[in-house]
């Protein structure tokens, strides 16, 4: 996609907070938990990071049986997203973090005005104890939505995190016409223009994820989730996106133990 | 807040508290009893019209909002300095904004060492100087004793902020675009930055090195659409040992055909 949003242009209040957080005092939103787990892998909290862009999607004619990507629409539900990961890494980047972990990336429906969202990204930015740098292959943190019991487990694997990389297509699926609906009435088959139309979409939002995490020099991505949201724009438009995080090899072997087995005696 | 005044139950008196027989054992386990469940209520004032006639921070409803949790937790401590506690855990907070009031409630178990004299207590509860207030499970606060940490209080941090409005030919002309609406990002950072400025200040007053488990509750006000309300608490902490003891956990690989394993979460109060 086209739309990268310019660097350096959080709003004008941030900041103030964050040159507070240089003075010995972190905050996470990590729950106990993580926090003792990112401890574990070796990491310290900074500070509580986030990113938003309150953003009014635009409009787009449909075309009632035509089934076809809506470029606009996905262009700004990128744009959006990018604004608020941007803005976060940012703050992560003042702080002088190696990474943010427990990344969050959030579509609110508010009553902002039709068609505008709130998009939002918050997470906790880490910093390695030992001085190490874990920054990624374009010089910022890391971004990774793994939870702290995820981050550890992935650590122990010769793994590290290198980036949150994500696709999406908005597609519009084509209605059928009379004609087809009455032909296949009482039959059982398959309707191959929506399980194209499907299929399309979800290869457009994977292939795009997949080109991010190559730019990050990643090895793979875990945790991938695939999420379908109609959003405000009614049936048969429909918004993929694929979303996971990008990891790199770096070590040898594994040096997780071999996990007990139990049979738990409660239930 | 006469029930304040009222003399002190007699020691023996049965336990009443909110946490789970595993909660309980937990606490057990590193020598803390459960005393009493506590609570601490304050309902605030909000002026007539401070939602629409403002702009920018609306420091009349700020300042409410503050007060009223600061009111409910300052009693929610006395109240646990009154039943004998050394602190609150797994303290509830709700809070709901009204159009003229705004009312704030938190519940928790007011919790001690199980040792019985006041030095004794004393020295089992480390450098901590008064009543600690944490909105952490007691399996969360046992998991940060055994890790060389303890809660302090809760850090809280609020703000309103007026949204300035779009002007009607700048809305048409935006309707079909793809564009940020930059008055409401601008106003839901300024909320942002003022009411987490504030939990962390709150944090460092009471001697704290982080806050964990940040809860934020963010967006335009059901009442005041174009007020934005950005409010966010946590439990602020510090390192009480020496340095942060490691917890080395375990693997474990559960055979169960449908997985009972003690799920973490289901503690969480949220």
């Amino acid at each position: 996609m086209s739309t990268t949003p310019t660097g350096g242009d959080l709003p004008e209040d941030a900041g103030h907070r964050l040159a507070e957080l240089g003075a010995g005092l972190f905050t996470s939103d990590l729950s106990v938990n993580e926090f003792l787990l990112v401890k574990e892998a070796g990491f310290h909290p900074l500070g509580f990071v986030m990113g938003s862009s309150i953003y009014h999607t635009g409009v787009q004619l449909r075309k009632f049986s035509t089934s076809q990507e809506l470029t606009k629409l996905t262009e700004a539900m990128y744009h959006a997203r990018e604004l608020a990961m941007t803005r976060m890494e940012e703050e992560a980047d003042q702080l002088g973090a190696d990474g943010v972990v427990g990344v969050r990336l959030d579509v609110n429906y508010y009553e902002w005005g039709s068609d505008a969202a709130e998009f939002i990204a918050m997470g906790t930015a880490v910093r390695a104890e030992s001085g190490e740098s874990f920054r990624n292959a374009q010089g910022k943190p890391f971004t990774s939505d793994l939870s702290g019991q995820d981050f550890w487990t992935l650590m122990q694997t010769g793994h590290v995190p290198r980036g949150l990389v994500m696709g999406t297509c908005v597609y519009h699926i084509a209605h059928r016409g009379l004609g087809q609906a009455l032909g296949t009435m009482g039959q059982n088959v398959e309707l191959p223009n929506f399980t194209q139309a499907l299929y399309e979409a979800r290869e457009l939002a994977m292939t795009r994820m997949q080109d991010e995490a190559t730019e990050l020099n990643a090895t793979g991505i875990v945790g991938v989730r695939l999420e379908e949201k109609t959003h405000q724009w009614g049936s048969h438009t429909i918004e993929f996106l694929a979303i996971g995080t990008a990891v790199e090899r770096t070590g040898e072997g594994v040096t997780l133990p071999r996990p007990t087995t139990i049979i738990s005696l409660d239930n | 807040m006469a029930f304040l005044d009222a003399p002190k139950p007699p020691t023996g008196a049965p336990v009443t508290s909110d946490l789970s027989i595993d909660e309980t054992l937990l606490l057990h386990s590193i020598g803390w009893v459960p005393v009493d469940l506590v609570n601490g209520v304050s309902v605030y004032a909000v002026p007539a019209g401070v939602w629409v006639w403002s702009q920018g921070e609306i420091a009349w409803a700020t300042e409410a909002h503050q007060r009223a949790v600061a009111a409910a937790v300052a009693r929610l401590r006395r109240e646990c300095e009154h039943v004998g506690g050394s602190g609150v855990v797994g303290v509830e907070v709700t809070i709901e904004v009204h159009p003229h009031h705004v009312d704030v409630e938190v519940v928790g178990t007011a919790v001690r060492p199980a040792v019985s004299t006041d030095a004794g207590r004393a020295k089992h509860r480390g450098p901590l100087p008064e009543v600690f207030v944490s909105d952490l499970s007691a399996r969360d606060f046992v998991l940060l004793h055994a890790s060389g940490w303890a809660p302090l209080g809760l850090a809280f941090g609020t703000s309103f902020v007026n949204v300035p409005r779009r002007s009607a030919s700048t809305a048409l002309q935006q309707r079909t675009q793809n564009v940020e609406l930059a008055n409401f990002t601008n106003a839901l950072y300024s909320a942002r930055e003022a009411a987490m400025a504030r939990m962390q200040e709150t944090a460092l007053h009471v001697g704290a090195s982080g806050v964990v488990a940040v809860h934020v509750s963010e967006g335009p006000l059901a009442f005041a659409h174009h007020v934005v309300q950005f409010s966010a608490w946590g439990t602020a902490v510090t390192l009480v040992a020496d340095q942060h003891q490691r917890i080395s956990p375990e693997l474990v690989l559960s055979l169960d055909d449908r997985v009972v394993t003690f799920d973490a979460r289901s503690l969480r109060r949220r």
